[in-house]
């Protein structure tokens, strides 16, 4: 283990806010991208849907 | 005799390529790329955060914050070249006709651009305590910032039409305009930076341990697979959208 | 009736509508005239800070006002019928879309150059410079027309066209704003231009070989 404690690694030797802004950032873009997959494929589905009912 | 069996073997394994350019074949086989790749860039990620966190040492000269690196670099090289694959199906999609190249351009540009915000914003957190200022006119980050309006460009144009096949070409023609202007971008801003700054100051050139270079590596690795994830799905999607009528396509869903 | 005979006929009518409606050439250079003079406002008016932004303020509202005048390559056209009689000719498309564009760049782009030098007294700039400035702009106006006829021929019929065309259009013409606007800046810091010429001189030249074709490809797919 090359941290010496969780708060060491938290902190990373004062440079925290940067590092951890771009993890946080890359994960809230992740985040996005996959809510907006689903949403985008539940509305194409749906809408096959309504079309198929409406026949 | 053999002749022929040689020619029609040809023509099959022409078939075989051809096959996959329609949008029935190719659902099911995205659907099974979709899914090993996110497995893939989950365990990629598992590991390559842990070699980048706990495994590779302290740098000499930047400290801990280098390892926004791990990140970073995979996200500015996947923007440049989901870009490219982006205008190689653009061009596929005008040369052959083939509709589903344009989908598969339409599917990389999201997650192209998402890339390309990624690095930006990765490069300017790491810039301010390595450089001293979270943002530099440098030739790198300003081409990534101009491929990032190439990509909205792209993606507004395509949504601008009513007409799907026209949005299609019409957005593949921009791709490729775009395509040939990224290096002559790329190099005029590099020369206008020489000019402008006499002391220009460049994130690493400095000696990586081998540990970090696995990490880096690593990552590179989980990126595409995400990315390739990512495309897929939306493909996926766009398949289903577009061929909404279809029978098989009520078949593959169930 | 020969190629030549035809794309000088689009580019005589070309001409004679642009000397017709005057608002076609006066409303860019009005424009032109507003930008350029926010901007002391925004800035302050001490002439050694104006000296500094003149250059580019100048040369990026000379491309804006360039750009406003894109919807007039084809719109119009498009209404009135014109455009099917171009798509339905047997010449080669891209030789009348480069006589159009031929001709909007001599009435616009020579507006734009005679407007330039003018601007660069409001900043206090030296003649000289306001010369370079002027040569710049007279090859960054149709640099700007042949990318921009592209866009403009891909939103012949789409909604939202105006926006669109400069998202389009403005990042592709970076590398004619670095080296339009660096002629002028060297000539402010009292050194030869000649190789920033030469690159801009040279992207117009591979604009005008590759802009026309792709234009009307452009065309093609706009007005299916």
């Amino acid at each position: 283990m090359m941290w010496e404690s969780w708060s060491a690694f938290w902190d990373m030797g004062g440079r925290g806010f940067f590092v951890w802004g771009s993890y946080g950032a890359l994960l809230v873009a992740v985040v996005a991208e996959l809510v907006s997959l689903r949403s985008t494929r539940k509305a194409a589905l749906q809408s096959m849907q309504d079309t198929h009912d409406a026949l | 005799m053999a002749r022929t069996e040689q020619q029609s073997n040809d023509k099959f394994a022409g078939r075989w390529f051809w096959r996959y350019a329609s949008p029935a074949a190719f659902y099911p086989l995205a659907g099974k790329i979709e899914n090993v790749c996110w497995v893939l860039a989950c365990l990629l990620t598992l590991v390559g955060l842990y070699v980048g966190f706990f495994v590779a040492p302290t740098d000499a000269t930047q400290g801990e914050v280098y390892r926004v690196i791990f990140i970073h670099v995979p996200a500015a090289w996947m923007a440049m070249v989901i870009y490219l694959a982006m205008a190689f199906w653009a061009g596929t999609g005008l040369v052959l006709g083939t509709r589903l190249s344009f989908m598969m351009s339409h599917a990389l540009a999201p997650t192209g651009a998402i890339m390309a915000v990624v690095a930006l914003w990765t490069g300017a957190l790491w810039g301010r305590p390595t450089w001293g200022t979270y943002w530099v006119w440098d030739a790198r980050i300003t081409s990534t910032l101009i491929l990032f309006f190439l990509y909205v460009g792209y993606m507004a144009l395509a949504a601008a039409f009513d007409d799907k096949k026209k949005g299609d070409r019409a957005s593949a023609l921009i791709a490729l305009v775009g395509a040939i202007n990224v290096p002559i971008i790329y190099f005029s801003v590099k020369w206008w930076t020489t000019l402008h700054q006499g002391s220009s100051v460049r994130p690493g050139s400095s000696s990586m341990a081998t540990t970090m270079l696995w990490a880096m590596l690593i990552m590179t690795f989980a990126f595409w697979a995400y990315c390739v994830a990512a495309a897929m799905h939306r493909l996926r999607t766009q398949i289903i959208e577009r061929e909404s009528g279809s029978a098989w396509l009520r078949e593959a869903v169930k | 009736m020969s190629l030549r005979t035809v794309a000088g006929a689009v580019f005589r009518r070309e001409m004679q509508l642009f000397a017709r409606r005057k608002s076609d050439w006066a409303n860019p250079i009005v424009f032109f005239l507003i930008v350029c003079s926010l901007f002391p406002f925004a800035v302050g008016s001490e002439s050694e800070k104006l000296k500094l932004i003149g250059i580019g303020v100048i040369f990026v509202g000379a491309l804006l006002s360039a750009m406003l005048s894109l919807p007039r390559l084809f719109d119009d056209d498009a209404r009135d019928g014109s455009l099917e009689l171009m798509l339905a000719s047997s010449e080669p498309l891209a030789v009348l879309i480069l006589a159009r564009i031929t001709a909007l760049s001599l009435g616009l782009g020579a507006a734009l150059t005679i407007a330039a030098p003018v601007f660069a007294l409001f900043y206090a700039l030296p003649f000289a410079v306001a010369g370079m400035l002027a040569l710049s702009v007279a090859m960054a106006v149709p640099t700007l027309l042949l990318i921009g006829a592209i866009a403009a021929a891909l939103l012949v019929s789409a909604r939202g066209g105006a926006i669109l065309t400069a998202v389009l259009v403005l990042p592709l013409t970076i590398p004619t704003l670095i080296f339009g606007a660096g002629a002028a800046l060297k000539v402010f810091y009292g050194e030869p231009p000649a190789a920033e010429l030469a690159l801009q001189g040279a992207f117009l030249l591979l604009a005008l070989a590759l802009c026309p074709l792709a234009a009307a490809a452009a065309l093609k797919i706009s007005t299916d």
